[in-house]
């Protein structure tokens, strides 16, 4: 099971190294795209955590440990409610 | 500022929370509030985005080779996202000072305890082959960890290295690995409430981030071949210095 789990890990990683590199280089040649890709960047990086807890929860429901998978699932509502109560007005 | 520099702040506390299974925090804020003149929420707000690119980084080749303790991480996380959920909601009501001297008296009695026990150090680097105990300790100081992580902009690796490691059970590489597999979650909670106010710079961020991930990079590959009890000893030292940089912070007169 761990390797979802890692894929997924990777997979948000990359994508927010990736723009965060590009809007320093933009940023670097003055680029009007740089704030754009950074906001991008950092938002592929805040994906991550729920992203990876998501994959987790069902690696170990497949894997026939339905308490670990509940307490996987019982994080990410809480980071979904997070996520939700901060972006309300 | 150069993106250079910003560059080199991420890297090193990239590199220091891979190795220690702490979130870096404690290198971002202050480098960049102290010696750069950021505002301290900007700071913050930046340095708990470092945190989740330098757990993510970290954790992500950890779990690929077998060395963080999934099921710990899991069950711990559920009191430290309750813990930073509690923490930021009394954010404004706790004296900062009593914090701070808090974060000090735990910070230098587990370096005194991991110096004491370095030589016992496990250098076991993959998951079993020990018994896990203490999870009522592990639970509770998760649940601080959590709320020091909600209120001070940390990932609270401090607290659950020597949770794991002295009360728990786990091998100091597997502790570091499954910390860093936690702190990013922990630190999630609180970056949202910052990022939803508008206070998370990116700009200011991107930099530090593509640092982090290289150092992490670097640094999850130095941990299986560096010796636990060195990696103990330098955890030991690391905690003392910051645990009495913050009681000098407060009985100093500066905090």
């Amino acid at each position: 099971m761990n390797r979802p789990v890692s894929l997924a890990l990777w997979a948000g990683t990359f994508a927010g190294v990736a723009l965060c590199l590009g809007a320093a280089v933009a940023h670097a040649a003055a680029w009007p795209i740089a704030p754009r890709l950074a906001r991008l960047g950092v938002l592929a990086i805040l994906l991550t955590p729920p992203l990876r807890l998501a994959v987790t929860a069902g690696a170990f429901w497949r894997a026939g440990r339905r308490r670990y998978a509940a307490a996987a699932a019982i994080v990410l509502l809480a980071l979904v409610v997070a996520a939700i109560r901060a972006a309300a007005p | 500022m150069t993106a250079v520099v910003l560059a080199l702040v991420g890297a090193a506390a990239g590199l220091l929370g891979s190795l220690m299974g702490v979130g870096g925090g404690i290198i971002v804020v202050p480098a960049l509030s102290e010696l750069h003149g950021v505002p301290f929420r900007e700071a913050i707000a930046v340095s708990l985005v470092v945190i989740i690119a330098n757990s993510s980084a970290s954790s992500a080749a950890y779990v690929e080779r077998g060395a963080s303790d999934l099921e710990v991480g899991v069950v711990l996380e559920l009191a430290t996202v309750a813990g930073a959920i509690l923490g930021s909601a009394v954010a404004g009501l706790a004296p900062v000072r009593t914090l701070k001297l808090l974060f000090a008296g735990v910070a230098i009695y587990s370096a005194v305890s991991l110096w004491l026990r370095r030589h016992r150090a496990s250098d076991a680097q993959v998951v079993g082959g020990y018994a896990v105990r203490g999870w009522a300790p592990g639970l509770a100081v998760s649940v601080a960890a959590g709320a020091m992580s909600g209120l001070l902009g940390i990932g609270g690796g401090v607290f659950k290295m020597p949770a794991m490691t002295l009360a728990m059970g786990l091998p100091f590489k597997v502790a570091a690995a499954t910390s860093n597999f936690m702190i990013g979650v922990t630190a999630a909670a609180g970056a949202y409430v910052y990022w939803g106010r508008g206070e998370v710079n990116a700009e200011l961020a991107a930099p530090v981030v593509v640092g982090a991930f290289v150092g992490a990079r670097l640094g999850s590959s130095l941990l299986a071949r560096l010796p636990a009890t060195r990696l103990q000893t330098a955890f030991a030292v690391f905690l003392a210095i910051m645990g009495g940089r913050m009681a000098w912070s407060v009985l100093g007169g500066a905090g």
